[in-house]
């Protein structure tokens, strides 16, 4: 027997979507048993993260309650369930996989905008303020450089990053 | 008669009239008449049994024909009947084609009867030009020894070896462990019926301590003391050839360096020995001496000394105690020659090396320990007399942690479920449950697996008991060296709560793996293993102790895990397939085999490393150069070489090229339709099948579509698909078994990428690559036949009439 050739139906479309997206084509080899939970640093300190929830969740199509929910946004990316899932399940890719979906639907947290705004403004994910400049020279850092935002752009104008602004716009 | 005047006889079942309603019989008569070397013509409501088949024999037995050509209904099975009275009345059996003029032809077309009526015309006259072209096939005799070789003596291999021996064949069991039992023997007490591992069924012979409902341990079953029955433990198998039903064995015995003729277990030698290690056996939990024994009730019952901590005769001392001088330090390695008729693999599995798995630290925490070293715990005979203790300070363990699934449904090492380990674990939680209620026990687990019969109640009895349940596959075991104890970190996904269990023991269930040395022993014995690592049986539905080598048989733990029951059940399955093997002391076959033209064959290695069943070898020739031989008691026919010599060197006698091209042309030089004639080549197998299964529904399609078969579509080449294009056909469709269900293994495979191949040329030569398809489908699938033959006609229909240069 081949192995790994389930055929799908229309309602595992979600997990399907998931499947489809860089780093979501392990999700359906999930089998629930718990490892990735138990793993998990955030897990430990706050019950708002469960990525064994996030995969069932997703598994079994309830996409809103993924995608417009915080959990996703909370996984610390450390990888220790990637690392010991039986089943070789992308657990950490998955989790970025749904942050991709959310974002192109809208659902993006506003610390992520920003960061998204300032790298297209500036160039920089975390914005220089005026104090921390004129501290520089007193621990014997050279000022900082500009970062040439124009190549910035360029990037992600092809990479299509610049539409996530736009997109969480359209969303409001 | 003249030695080659060919005549034929042609017999046309009207399946009681039922077929004349669409078949003109009459214009069938008459076309038949006119083909060459037909001599006799017949029609009748059948041919298979009864008068019918008397007209066939009579004609037969007084030489009016020496070919038959039948048209019978569910020729599959009048093949048979018909076949034997024919080989009865003294016609060769090979001489004779049957074919289906009804679900090939009548039911599938019931609605165009002219148009059936022309496809039968061209349905018999491919037949009877076949049938002339046919050769007789002897049937072939090879001797067979009546005895076997086992290998492995655990419950698989012991209780194999009883069948066979109380059959009456010789039966030599090789053991690599100085003792016999296996994994088995270890494993204390066995579910579903709790009782001794040990325990096996005991001989059927006529003696006084043994009854035919005797069931003891090994040693006092009377098993060892059978007369035909040789147990060679300390032994493996390092050599094996010949073909089956003599193979020559060679066996490597170490040296016990105890006579067991003479040893008398008095234990004199234990006592003086000098020389202590940790016993492996016993999961390290206690000492035994370089001189010793598993246990006490095992066998063979006499000492064996560890060769890697024995000072020899520097020490000498069990040497000089020994009241039998049964110590014997110069014995050397022994070759043993064998020769056998039948070989059974009886090798087993074993536990998952759990230290693999980094984050449970097994090998790191000594109380880290596996179900199996857990087993010798609550074995009474065991190292801590049935106390179940904490390795490290060998205090009583008074809370225990079980992890399921430990290496096992594990895509990092063994993607399987193991199938026994949850059994186990609750096994081993009710036994340490009945002797010590106040004992915490909790299993951790992804699902619990219980499909046995009586194996839920195990479930039921360990949750009475008090045991307690986690869902959830622990992430990490971890030690604390204040406390000294060890601390589980699971999910318990149930209570959405992330819990840290804190353990004295922490005991694994590890996955069962093939035994060490399975992949040696595959080579030397020429078999197979699968992707997991075990033994590849020929058909898990069908013949699941059987392998692809007719003499070589599997059972027990070789081919997967199993529980007891199953590896009895698998152990008795090997032994009466391995009878009837031997049980006449031949193997009679047909000479249904492939042959080499060793005119043209010559230093090419294609067909050798092609047969599925290790029947070609090269050999070189006077010529100063190497031919292909074919082994006719290897060789099962499929044809898988023929389709593979780039030189057509070598053919299949019942089904060579020219018989193969003569009912091609036939089938495309009548067709009385308006539709493009499409050449249909089915394998004998699923494909062809699956034709019968069509017409037997009354699925119709359309009579442009003929059908032919051959032994497997592995036999195909190139070329023929070219052929049957010259041939006539506009259009050829290839069905065959599935990709993963060829009858001989790689046929299909070997039929696919010829077609991509064709594909290519076709193109090159202008010829539309569709017109060539290939179908996989199984007997069941009828209306996938219907639907292909279907899509085909419509296809070809649309592309028009096929142009070929200067073709015919």
């Amino acid at each position: 027997m081949k192995r790994g050739k389930g055929e799908r139906t229309a309602s595992q479309a979600f997990s399907d979507v998931v499947a489809s997206h860089l780093g979501g084509e392990t999700i359906t080899l999930c089998y629930q048993c718990g490892t990735c939970a138990s793993s998990c640093p955030v897990a430990r300190v706050t019950p708002r993260f469960n990525p064994r929830e996030v995969i069932k969740l997703s598994l079994l199509g309830e996409k809103d309650e993924v995608l417009s929910g915080n959990a996703i946004w909370l996984c610390c990316s450390c990888y220790n369930c990637q690392e010991r899932c039986p089943q070789k399940v992308e657990i950490a890719d998955v989790i970025y996989a749904l942050r991709n979906i959310a974002v192109k639907e809208g659902n993006i947290p506003n610390i992520y905008s920003e960061f998204a705004a300032g790298l297209i403004d500036e160039g920089r994910i975390v914005p220089i303020s005026k104090f921390l400049e004129k501290k520089r020279p007193d621990f014997g850092l050279p000022p900082i450089k500009p970062t040439g935002v124009d190549a910035v752009r360029k990037i992600l104008a092809i990479t299509g990053f610049d539409k996530i602004k736009h997109e969480k716009e359209d969303a409001l | 008669m003249k030695m080659n005047e060919v005549k034929v006889g042609v017999f046309l079942s009207d399946c009681g009239n039922q077929l004349s309603e669409i078949l003109d019989f009459n214009a069938l008569t008459n076309y038949v008449k006119g083909v060459s070397d037909v001599v006799l013509i017949k029609r009748s409501s059948e041919f298979w049994r009864g008068e019918g088949l008397r007209i066939i024999v009579d004609a037969v037995k007084r030489g009016k024909i020496n070919r038959v050509v039948v048209a019978e209904s569910l020729p599959k099975l009048s093949e048979v009947n018909i076949v034997r009275a024919v080989e009865e009345a003294g016609l060769n059996p090979y001489l004779v084609e049957v074919i289906d003029l009804k679900d090939h032809c009548a039911w599938p077309h019931r609605k165009t009867p002219k148009e059936a009526t022309e496809k039968a015309k061209a349905m018999l006259l491919a037949a009877t030009e076949r049938a002339k072209l046919l050769e007789p096939i002897e049937k072939l005799e090879f001797p067979a020894l009546k005895s076997a070789l086992v290998i492995g003596g655990g419950i698989a291999g012991m209780q194999t070896s009883v069948d066979l021996a109380d059959l009456g064949f010789e039966v030599n069991l090789v053991e690599k462990e100085p003792f016999l039992g296996g994994l088995a023997a270890r494993a204390g007490r066995f579910f579903p019926t709790d009782d001794c591992a040990i325990c096996i069924q005991s001989p059927a012979s006529d003696v006084k301590a043994i009854t035919h409902t005797s069931r003891k341990c090994v040693y006092r079953s009377g098993f060892t003391e059978i007369p035909n029955l040789k147990i060679f433990a300390n032994s493996k198998v390092v050599g094996v050839e010949g073909v089956p039903g003599n193979y020559k064995v060679t066996i490597e015995k170490k040296p016990r360096y105890v006579n067991e003729l003479k040893c008398v277990r008095c234990d004199l030698c234990t006592t003086v020995c000098p020389v202590e290690v940790p016993d492996k056996y016993n999961a390290k939990l206690k000492t035994r001496k370089a001189i010793y024994m598993i246990t006490p009730n095992v066998h063979p019952p006499v000492y064996v000394i560890d060769e890697s901590v024995c000072k020899f005769h520097d020490c000498s001392k069990c040497v000089e105690v020994c009241p039998t001088n049964a110590i014997e330090l110069d014995q050397k390695n022994k070759r043993i020659t064998l020769n056998v008729g039948s070989i059974i693999v009886a090798t087993g599995f074993q536990e998952f090396d759990s230290s693999l798995i980094k984050e449970y630290h097994y090998g790191d925490y000594p109380d880290v320990i596996t179900n199996l070293e857990l087993a010798r715990m609550i074995d009474g005979f065991g190292p801590t007399g049935g106390e179940i203790i904490k390795p490290s300070d060998r205090k009583l363990a008074k809370k225990i942690v079980m992890v399921q699934c430990v290496g096992s449904r594990d895509r990092r090492w063994n993607a399987y479920c193991s199938g026994i380990c949850c059994m186990i674990s609750l096994k081993h939680a009710s036994l340490i449950k009945t002797a010590y209620p106040d004992v915490d026990v909790t299993v951790c687990y992804i699902d619990i697996r219980t499909t046995g019969r009586e194996h839920e109640y195990y479930y039921e009895r360990a949750r009475e008991m008090g045991v307690k349940f986690v869902k959830g596959r622990p992430s990490e075991i971890s030690w604390n060296p204040e406390t000294g104890r060890l601390i589980v970190d699971v999910e318990d996904e149930l209570l959405k709560r992330l819990l840290e269990l804190d353990a004295d023991l922490v005991v694994l269930a590890p996955a069962m793996v093939p035994a060490e040395g399975t992949k040696e022993l595959a080579e030397i014995l020429g078999l197979e293993l699968d992707e997991d690592g075990f033994f590849k049986e020929y058909n898990a539905k069908l013949r699941p102790t059987e392998t692809k080598l007719r003499g070589m048989y599997l059972c027990g733990g070789a081919t997967f895990p199993k529980d007891a029951p199953t590896t009895s059940l698998h152990a008795h399955s090997a032994a009466i397939k391995a009878a009837k093997f031997l049980t006449t002391g031949k193997i009679v076959k047909d000479q249904r085999t492939a042959v080499v033209n060793e005119e043209y064959c010559g230093d090419c290695e294609f067909c050798p490393v092609t047969c599925p069943y290790g029947a070609i070898s090269l050999e070189p020739t006077s010529e100063d150069h190497i031919v292909a031989r074919i082994s006719d008691l290897l060789c099962e026919g499929c044809g898988v070489c023929v389709g593979t010599c780039p030189l057509n060197a070598i053919e299949l006698r019942h089904s060579r090229p020219n018989q193969m091209l003569a009912q091609m042309k036939a089938l495309m030089s009548i067709n009385g339709t308006s539709k493009p004639l499409i050449l249909t080549i089915c394998c004998s197998e699923c494909g062809h099948t699956a034709v019968d299964s069509s017409g037997m529904a009354m699925m119709q399609y359309p009579a442009n579509v003929r059908v032919m078969k051959v032994p497997c579509t592995g036999i195909l080449q190139v070329h023929q698909f070219l052929e049957a294009f010259k041939a006539g056909a506009q259009g050829v469709m290839i069905v065959g078994c599935k990709s993963d269900g060829c009858h001989y293994e790689v046929g299909i495979q070997k039929a696919e990428k010829k077609v991509e191949l064709a594909k290519i040329l076709l193109k090159e030569y202008g010829i539309e690559p569709e017109r060539l398809e290939m179908f996989n489908m199984v007997y069941i699938e009828g209306d996938k036949f219907t639907e292909a033959a279907q899509t085909m006609t419509e296809r070809l229909q649309k592309f028009g009439k096929l142009q070929l240069m200067g073709g015919s």
